[in-house]
């Protein structure tokens, strides 16, 4: 179906502050460390620090990437950062920082929304006060047709496409405030269609927020039975 | 981004201003400040082109060489982009300082050209899989006034208009091919840039929305949307920037004003290059690379 998104796992529990989500095919992997003090002395700041790195990992694109992070990676890195920063409570740690690193482990399209859910997922997990969970969506523009969730096949390529109305976007949704704290989108497209395709991301997303909230509560039970233990 | 420092009574006071749609310096909220636009400012470049909107200044240059075609796209030419935020702008970009804001200009950038409209790469292509024209698009900003971004696309798009690519004659000699680049200055090839995109940075300042911040309205500006808007109205790339979030409504809100002022910047800008064509050599230098 087209406008189905493919299944989503939940944190696991083999690291501490960690969450893993394996959609069908793309698998990210989530660290967070923090709260903890600014390394650097002369950044003094009163609201806290969020930092994002974002990395492939080198086998899991159909070529084989390089270790240092590319353009593409660093311009993941920056929109990642900036869909998380709304919706993290920055007040509650002053002079501290936290940092999130995102492997994609294996990618299979739709990294940048995987990686929004997932690394909001582990911020709820890790206890970071947060104002909401952001959840990514990605949509394909394919002419008058909108495809959920698309692959890495299905995704926008200049190369082979057509000259209009083809185009990918990826929002981030904060669902409970209803506000959108990050959007990006690629490929020539009608303002009309844009507007529908961001209509159904958000759809999607209001989709997606119950089962995260399932999961994380799930894994909040078994941490208490376990701390019972 | 370059932040200028303001006190909060300052940002109420724009805030409120911008609410009766009347800015710090007089203009409603869809109004560009004055742009002065010039091409052909730097005589060892294949095209070039210097803008400056109110205090921003960027010059660009671009060079056209000769090399291998990316294995994927082997029939097509490509543009790079290069931006480079010189220590003359401010100090904070001494060093390293400057390399973030560059590689978020240039992939914006790399976005909005990230389309088979907006240039047709085809041409670039001498043969397949062997030899293509590659556009070395180098951004260097001079002064930092506010709306970089949408001065680097403006810029970036008249120096693709100024830009003047050799000919070259292809000939086969029993498997052999050679290349021949002709000498003559005006047997030249030139690239169409009527479907490029100019960038269209909405900032959102209190419950409304302003094109072409100045310095003092960025740092009261939580989230910004830049859109890639051609000709047509259409938005060939599309970013949110900033640590504030959007409703989706006011995204659409934006989204319509874009569509709108893009089309308007577009079409005076090629006006004014057209102009400047018409004029030829007749024209005076106003820049200070006269």
């Amino acid at each position: 179906m087209p406008t189905d998104t493919r299944r989503i796992g939940g944190p696991e529990e083999s690291f501490s502050p960690l969450a893993y989500t394996p959609t069908d095919s793309t698998k990210t992997l989530m660290v967070i460390y923090g709260p903890r003090e600014v390394v650097r002395k002369e950044e003094f700041s009163m609201k806290g620090q969020l930092t994002c790195e974002f990395k492939y990992a080198t086998f899991s694109c159909s070529y084989r990437r390089q270790h240092q992070q590319d353009s593409e990676e660093k311009d993941f890195s920056v929109q990642l950062l900036e869909a998380l920063e709304p919706a993290v409570c920055l007040h509650k740690f002053p002079k501290a920082q936290v940092n999130i690193f995102v492997e994609v482990l294996q990618n299979d399209g739709s990294a940048l929304a995987a990686s929004i859910t997932c690394a909001s997922m582990a911020l709820a997990d890790a206890g970071i006060e947060v104002y909401d969970l952001v959840i990514g969506c990605s949509m394909k523009i394919h002419e008058d047709k909108v495809l959920t969730d698309p692959t890495v096949n299905e995704e926008y390529d200049s190369q082979n496409s057509k000259e209009l109305n083809h185009g990918s976007i990826t929002i981030g949704f904060m669902p409970s405030l209803n506000q959108i704290s990050a959007i990006t989108s690629k490929g020539e497209i009608q303002i009309d269609f844009l507007k529908r395709a961001m209509t159904d991301c958000v759809e999607a997303c209001q989709k997606i927020y119950p089962a995260m909230q399932q999961t994380l509560h799930t894994s909040i039970k078994d941490k208490l039975t376990a701390s019972e233990r | 981004m370059v932040d200028a420092l303001l006190s909060d009574a300052e940002k109420v006071f724009i805030i409120h201003g911008i609410q009766d749609n009347c800015r710090e310096d007089g203009r409603g909220c869809e109004d560009y400040r004055h742009m002065t636009l010039e091409t052909g400012v730097v005589s060892n470049t294949s095209g070039s082109s210097r803008v400056r909107l109110a205090n921003t200044d960027i010059l660009v240059g671009i060079k056209a060489e000769l090399g291998t075609p990316a294995p994927d796209k082997d029939d097509k030419g490509r543009l790079e982009f290069f931006v480079d935020c010189s220590a003359n702008a401010t100090p904070e970009f001494e060093g390293r300082g400057g390399e973030e804001l560059a590689s978020e200009i240039s992939n914006m950038l790399i976005r909005v050209y990230d389309c088979p409209g907006c240039v047709d790469l085809q041409k670039l292509c001498i043969i397949p899989k062997q030899q293509c024209w590659i556009l070395y698009i180098d951004i260097l900003l001079l002064e930092c006034g506010g709306n970089l971004f949408d001065a680097a696309s403006v810029a970036v798009k008249a120096a693709l208009f100024d830009l003047k690519i050799p000919r070259v004659t292809v000939t086969q000699d029993e498997g052999h091919v050679e290349l021949e680049i002709s000498d003559d200055p005006y047997d030249v090839q030139t690239v169409d840039v009527k479907s490029s995109p100019c960038i269209v940075t909405l900032s959102k300042i209190g419950h409304c929305h302003v094109v072409d911040a100045s310095q003092k309205e960025e740092a009261c500006c939580l989230a910004r949307l830049m859109l890639g808007v051609s000709e047509h109205g259409t938005i060939t790339g599309m970013k949110k920037e900033g640590s504030g979030s959007l409703d989706p409504s006011s995204i659409d809100d934006m989204l319509d004003t874009g569509k709108r002022v893009g089309i308007a910047l577009n079409k005076s800008l090629l006006e004014s290059l057209e102009e400047e064509q018409r004029q030829g050599k007749k024209k005076g230098r106003t820049g200070f690379l006269r």
